[in-house]
């Protein structure tokens, strides 16, 4: 009989699977390492067109697909007060003790942990991105988090750039913020036994072709390697609405032997599309934390990435070669990177990435914070005000006012459903290998669903 | 400052600023260094304002200001008809000379005579064809009531003035000023329209031609009139504001009182209210850079 579950946390997010991306991954694979530690984790998230209702995935863990239409970008409608009834339900259906919010744009998740603390469960954050301060989407999002984070009991955020940013954007204290990075299922990740001959040197681009992530910076970069180099050759993965610039500039150039344009890569083809390649080009105007990097190491390529956000503590320095975010020094970049390419040991790189990186330490070190979060002091509904009040001059009040109609909404709900009426979800362990490292991959066989 | 968690045998490593590694030895996961927010940089590109320069620039607005009651003053004069067509179209070949020699004395570079001869042809198009259309600017509103039309070209003023390009001018000399942007098109286009509507409640059709062709004269070429004298002179541009200045108030003096001390007032607000709280906002400035904005691209974007 296995012992009760030590720690139970309900994960919330606008971002998880079926959609593929930074967020969702480590969602998945941070639940995944923390039932494997024996702690009960649920997901909460909306529903993704016909998937809704209730989904339990690998290793046991259960999705609550909500049904909220997303409206914008995966985002939830925000109905300030709409989503009460069900997070309560979910709550104290699985006797949730931590509540764990990821990522700022969610807006379910900051409904799900405002009504969170007004029930009295303990919360916290994870930011996965960064924000400028100087335009009107930014400066209103800012706001949105200052309210969110003013009564939260710990965050975390994935780089120290991105600690940096979260503690003047949000005014937390930076006691509260604790600096834990993504990591990288290594064991998806392998590099080839016998790596592709270096007679024609092969650069891997895999990143959406959008203005964030530097496509015009490609444009720019790759005629000029290209120029330099007649060994050099081109793939890249990914797309959107830089597509178009970038097939023009192959056209331009006469490059169509030499860059290859693979369109959109599923998640499940990245590793075969990096394998092929000996260096890994990375042109984002910004990241938090760049995943992509870590995949690339893990396979064996060398990395060379614009010095941006968190991106220079991603990797050591001889893995990894930083450009300032301008076509030349890319280009004097991309030339060190070849001639260093000889001395680079794939097999040793992805040794070394095991590691550096993995998911089970960001998993005990989550539940520290969480730990952390549970010592934190019960506060009544008086003190938590006096917190939001430190805001701003009317947005404080603005705020106050939102949480005492929470806290009314939330008597009202006891008293139309009380709580002994909502029943508790058993506990269904699935019985997991003890001891034997199992690959945490995410293929569509894996999901069991309990109608 | 966290305490040696190792006690005192073993110093701890130093602490790097890196996410690989797992938990650095010593430091807890929200240990926050020294060089916590060393990178930050506050109000880097903020412009330290001065109260008479901004006052100074600020007159430029007001000249705008300016130029648009006294359109709408002769707008007023034509409807009451006490400014016959005779007398407007002279004014308007005489607006349309004055302009010209502005542009021909105040332009650095020298005119070539085929440039000169371009810019007649297209004048005399422009005339022309106003004058064909003029019957059918007559006849455009017949159906619709004065109040509304009163109505639609008051809103249509005043968004033109909030959208209008302050800094340049919308229609460019050749080789000159920066692209206009969208907001700049719009404020023309709301001006146009707006004469388009006075102009269909007049009498006869060379009223119509007279007013249309006065108005469209201001609306589009008087900013790049009053760009050019201020790229010249900049004395000579703050003598010409101050005269049209004084010009507008004696002609709103002469027609209605309240008028006069309601755009008396403007004129102080723009002038001298605007930039003394401008300037006591800027002490709330905090502008904030660091190593996760954005790299801006130091090349432009041709699509």
């Amino acid at each position: 009989m296995a012992e009760p579950p030590k720690l139970r946390v309900l994960m919330v997010s606008d971002f998880f699977f079926p959609n593929f991306g930074g967020v969702e991954n480590h969602i998945y694979y941070l639940s995944q390492c923390l039932l494997k530690l024996g702690h009960k984790v649920v997901v909460m998230t909306h529903a993704y067109g016909n998937r809704s209702g209730v989904r339990y995935m690998t290793g046991g863990l259960k999705v609550y697909y909500v049904p909220w239409r997303p409206f914008v970008m995966q985002t939830t409608f925000p109905t300030v007060y709409g989503t009460l009834p069900i997070v309560r339900t979910i709550l104290r259906r699985e006797k949730i003790t931590v509540v764990h919010g990821h990522q700022a744009f969610s807006t379910l998740c900051h409904e799900a942990l405002m009504h969170a603390r007004t029930m009295g469960y303990k919360v916290v954050f994870t930011d996965h991105s960064l924000y400028g301060f100087a335009d009107v989407g930014s400066i209103h999002m800012n706001k949105v988090l200052q309210f969110s984070l003013a009564d939260i009991d710990q965050a975390i955020c994935v780089s120290h750039t991105s600690k940096e940013n979260t503690v003047l954007r949000s005014g937390l204290s930076p006691a509260k913020v604790f600096m834990i990075p993504n990591a990288v299922d290594t064991a998806m990740f392998k590099p080839v036994p016998v790596r592709p001959s270096t007679d024609v040197i092969t650069i891997v681009v895999i990143s959406r072709l959008v203005y964030r992530k530097g496509a015009d910076l490609l444009v720019e970069v790759i005629p000029e390697v290209c120029r330099l180099y007649p060994n050099v050759r081109f793939v890249v993965g990914g797309d959107g609405p830089k597509h178009v610039r970038l097939e023009e500039m192959r056209e331009k150039h006469s490059l169509q032997d030499r860059v290859e344009m693979l369109g959109a890569v599923p998640h499940s083809r990245v590793r075969s599309v990096l394998v092929t390649g000996h260096i890994f080009l990375n042109s984002s105007l910004t990241e938090a934390f760049c995943i992509a990097i870590l995949e690339a190491a893990s396979c064996g390529l060398l990395t060379v990435s614009t010095r941006v956000g968190g991106v220079p503590e991603v990797l050591p320095d001889d893995m990894v070669v930083l450009a300032e975010p301008d076509p030349d020094d890319m280009v004097r970049a991309i030339e060190k990177a070849i001639s260093i390419l000889p001395s680079i040991n794939p097999e040793e790189m992805h040794n070394r990435m095991k590691k550096l990186y993995s998911w089970q330490d960001v998993a005990k070190r989550t539940e520290i914070v969480y730990d952390r979060a549970l010592k934190c002091s019960n506060r009544n509904l008086l003190e938590r005000l006096s917190r939001f009040l430190s805001c701003g001059a009317w947005a404080g009040k603005l705020f106050c006012m939102v949480m005492i109609l929470d806290y009314l909404l939330w008597l009202l709900l006891q008293l139309l459903q009380p709580d002994e009426d909502i029943e508790e979800a058993p506990d269904i362990r699935l019985c997991h290998h003890q001891g034997v490292e199992v690959s945490e991959g995410l293929t569509k066989e894996d999901k069991v669903r309990n109608g | 400052m966290e305490k040696n968690l190792a006690g005192d045998s073993i110093p701890r490593p130093k602490w790097r600023k890196v996410a690989y590694g797992g938990m650095q030895i010593g430091y807890d996961d929200n240990y926050t260094d020294e060089s916590f927010l060393e990178e930050m940089v506050m109000n880097a590109n903020v412009v330290r304002r001065d109260l008479l320069k901004v006052m100074k620039d600020s007159v430029s607005i007001s000249q705008y200001l300016c130029i648009v009651a006294l359109v709408v003053l002769v707008w007023v004069h034509t409807l009451e008809s006490s400014l016959d067509e005779n007398s407007l179209l002279l004014l308007d070949l005489s607006l349309l000379a004055s302009g010209f020699l502005i542009l021909l004395l105040t332009e650095e570079k020298m005119l070539s005579l085929s440039l000169l001869l371009r810019y007649l042809v297209n004048i005399s198009f422009f005339t022309t064809g106003l004058y064909i259309l003029a019957p059918i600017y007559q006849t455009l509103t017949r159906s619709i009531s004065s109040d509304s039309i009163w109505a639609v070209t008051v809103s249509l003023l005043l968004l033109h003035l909030f959208l209008h390009d302050y800094s340049g001018s919308t229609i460019r000399a050749p080789g000159a000023l920066k692209t206009p942007n969208l907001t700049s098109c719009i404020s023309v286009n709301a001006s146009i329209v707006a004469s388009v509507f006075v102009a269909s409640r007049l009498p006869s059709r060379l009223h119509v031609f007279a007013v249309m062709l006065f108005s469209l004269q201001v609306f589009l070429f008087a900013p790049l009139v009053t760009y050019c004298i201020k790229k010249f002179n900049f004395g000579l541009h703050l003598l010409f504001s101050f005269g049209l200045m004084g010009l507008t108030l004696y002609s709103i003096y002469a027609l209605h009182r309240l008028f006069f001390l309601v755009f008396l007032l403007l004129v102080l607000l723009v002038n001298v209210v605007c930039p003394y709280w401008l300037i006591r906002m800027q002490e709330y400035k905090f502008e904030i850079n660091g190593p996760w904005d954005e790299a801006k691209l130091c090349f432009d974007i041709t699509d």
